[in-house]
């Protein structure tokens, strides 16, 4: 990345597209300006960045696209800070910085030849999106695949064109849902709360992952579910959301009791939640 | 044999240092209070009283830029800090509280990722620590196992006699360096009798069984009780030698500006505020109780040190009377 061993410099980066997920939810498309970044840069799925909008400071986003589809990232956002709206006014064309890639990521490799059950919550489909793609772009290397995924209303449901193309592809179970009240006429999926819907949904636990991220309330009434379904707590992950700053483990923020989510996580099983201090 | 350096050629030292175009920080009265401030000469020494502020803003400033950018021509380039340009930098004067501190912080900014602008400023940096003779009631340096008379931290070790010298054990070879360059200011000879070292009316904790009770009760009323009353000043962070949170935000406009590192504190209630409004420390004692595990028990499983050099600022500063040293004795008493 930089030649600078400035670990705060961010490498430049063109908005290459936006598409407005929701009415304050945004995805940008972004290219590295320098080639060599450009065609240098990986990352793994569930890894995080600090996107910055120059004049305002910087956000912590996870990498929402997949690291199988190479060229550019994408980040998505809710549009509720100073750095957020002013990201928000940006335009093709526009630059931002990216810094990373930081943390740790899924363990896909360890996930082959296994089911996968996908669980998300509004606008944290996105840290499973990346996964999703990942895993979907090496579909043959897994078993069945479910997605359960709610948001408060039929408008709050991020990527909404890539859950019609889930919906349709034969190789991908789609559950979608949305809290009782949020659904329009025409709404296809389920009215429910997710945990509520999982249940229903009962995927089977044997040889299979699940994948939970959503609002602190959303995974703690979700994973009751899961261990119901006859997961245990080894094969459900997670991936915490703490606000950052540096993405370095310096700066004090993201911490859950000696856990720096930053570089220990974001990533973590079940087990190692439980483990943490109770302070999400 | 050891090194003797009387007061006069101290100042000398420093008046010496200027002229070699270093940098030379030490405690000096600024306005109406003493902080540690860049002297122009050895006369602005003040030993009389322990700054307001630590001297851990030497290598981390309480506010620094990180980058610039600027827009030209529509494109927008970010430019880096020349750390090259840092100046070679001699720290007088400052007690083990403060100079112990960096060799505290030194993990935390160069574990895996590092942070070359605290880096760099301790590389150009030579220590002279002066051992403690004036303390007052909210010291508590041995409690945490540091003491008037401890070399950690410090290059050149200073403790001073009774007729007003010193004497200098120079502990690492920055340490020597200096002695070796200033050589006709110092004397070789036993000196006079040293100043006695503060007497501190504090029990010494046991930091093992500390640790132990805080890992323990994360859940606890003593956070209540001890933590209700905190009133998210920050200040006890601020002026805290070892307190090492900060925030990133821009100055300036959207075409030209810097990006700058400073200080944060983890009792401002916004500190974890999540994007959606959740806040994991969403009540004061939550706060309070993160810093109490964060100096005694995180940053001891991550690196093996206390965040804490006992110099008692956070207890003359608190607003409400909060005391550390208090809050260890209780739970050290079980």
């Amino acid at each position: 990345m930089c030649k600078s061993d400035n670990i705060y410099l961010p490498n430049l980066a063109t908005i290459e597209a936006i598409v407005d997920e929701t009415p304050d939810v945004r995805t940008l498309r972004l290219v590295f300006q320098d080639e060599q970044v450009r065609e240098n840069f990986s990352f793994r799925a569930g890894q995080f960045a600090e996107y910055s909008s120059f004049g305002f400071g910087e956000s912590t986003f996870c990498i929402a696209s997949a690291p199988t589809r190479k060229g550019y990232i994408e980040c998505c956002f809710r549009s509720v800070g100073r750095v957020t709206e002013s990201l928000r006014r940006l335009e093709v064309g526009d630059t931002v910085g990216v810094r990373g890639p930081y943390g740790n990521s899924f363990p896909i490799e360890e996930f082959f030849g296994k089911s996968l059950v996908f669980i998300a919550g509004g606008i944290a489909l996105p840290p499973l999106r990346t996964v999703i793609w990942n895993c979907l772009d090496l579909r043959d290397k897994f078993k069945d695949i479910t997605i359960v995924y709610g948001a408060r209303s039929e408008a709050d449901l991020v990527y909404k064109h890539e859950l019609k193309e889930w919906q349709e592809r034969g190789d991908v179970r789609l559950v979608k849902c949305v809290d009782p009240g949020g659904a329009g006429p025409d709404f296809d999926g389920k009215v429910g709360f997710v945990p509520t819907v999982l249940e229903e949904a009962a995927p089977s636990a044997e040889n299979t992952i699940a994948l939970v991220c959503g609002p602190p309330i959303m995974i703690k009434f979700t994973l009751p579910v899961l261990e119901r379904l006859g997961f245990t707590d080894d094969n459900i992950y997670t991936t915490l959301e703490n606000r950052m700053k540096c993405g370095v483990g310096k700066c004090g923020r993201c911490n859950v009791g000696n856990v720096y989510v930053c570089k220990d996580g974001p990533v973590f099983t079940a087990r190692q939640v439980k483990a943490m201090s109770q302070e999400f | 044999m050891p090194q003797i350096i009387t007061e006069q050629n101290l100042r000398s030292l420093i008046d010496l240092l200027v002229k070699e175009a270093k940098l030379v920080v030490g405690p000096k009265l600024s306005g109406s209070v003493v902080l540690y401030e860049p002297l122009t000469a050895g006369s602005d020494l003040t030993l009389d009283a322990l700054p307001r502020r630590s001297s851990k803003e030497l290598f981390f400033p309480i506010c620094e830029d990180i980058l610039s950018y600027k827009r030209e021509n529509g494109a927008m380039k970010v430019a880096d800090v020349d750390r090259s340009k840092f100046p070679e930098t001699v720290l007088i004067g400052p007690p083990p509280c403060d100079a112990g501190s960096p060799a505290i912080l030194d993990a935390v900014m160069s574990w895996d990722y590092k942070d070359e602008f605290y880096l760099e400023r301790r590389r150009k940096s030579t220590i002279v620590g002066i051992a403690c003779t004036k303390g007052d009631d909210a010291c508590f340096c041995r409690a945490v196992g540091l003491a008037p008379d401890a070399e950690a931290g410090s290059d050149l070790f200073l403790t001073p006699l009774k007729d007003g010298s010193y004497s200098c054990k120079a502990v690492t070879e920055k340490g020597e360096a200096l002695v070796a360059a200033h050589l006709n200011l110092f004397a070789e000879g036993a000196g006079a009798e040293p100043v006695p070292f503060v007497d501190q009316a504090v029990e010494k904790l046991d930091l093992v069984k500390i640790k132990k009770w805080l890992e323990e009760h994360f859940e606890d009323p003593l956070w209540e009780k001890i933590a209700d009353i905190c009133v998210g000043c920050g200040a006890c962070a601020f002026i805290c030698p070892a307190c090492h949170c900060f925030d990133i935000n821009d100055e300036g406009s959207t075409d030209d500006g810097v990006r700058r590192k400073h200080w944060d504190a983890c009792g401002f209630s916004k500190f974890t505020n999540h994007a959606s409004g959740h806040n994991p420390r969403d009540v004061q004692n939550k706060r309070y109780r993160n810093r109490i595990m964060h100096k005694f028990k995180y940053y001891d499983d991550k690196f093996g040190k206390t965040l804490c050099t006992g110099c008692g600022r956070c207890i003359r500063a608190c607003p409400v009377g909060i005391d550390i040293a208090d809050i260890l004795a209780q739970i050290n008493r079980g």
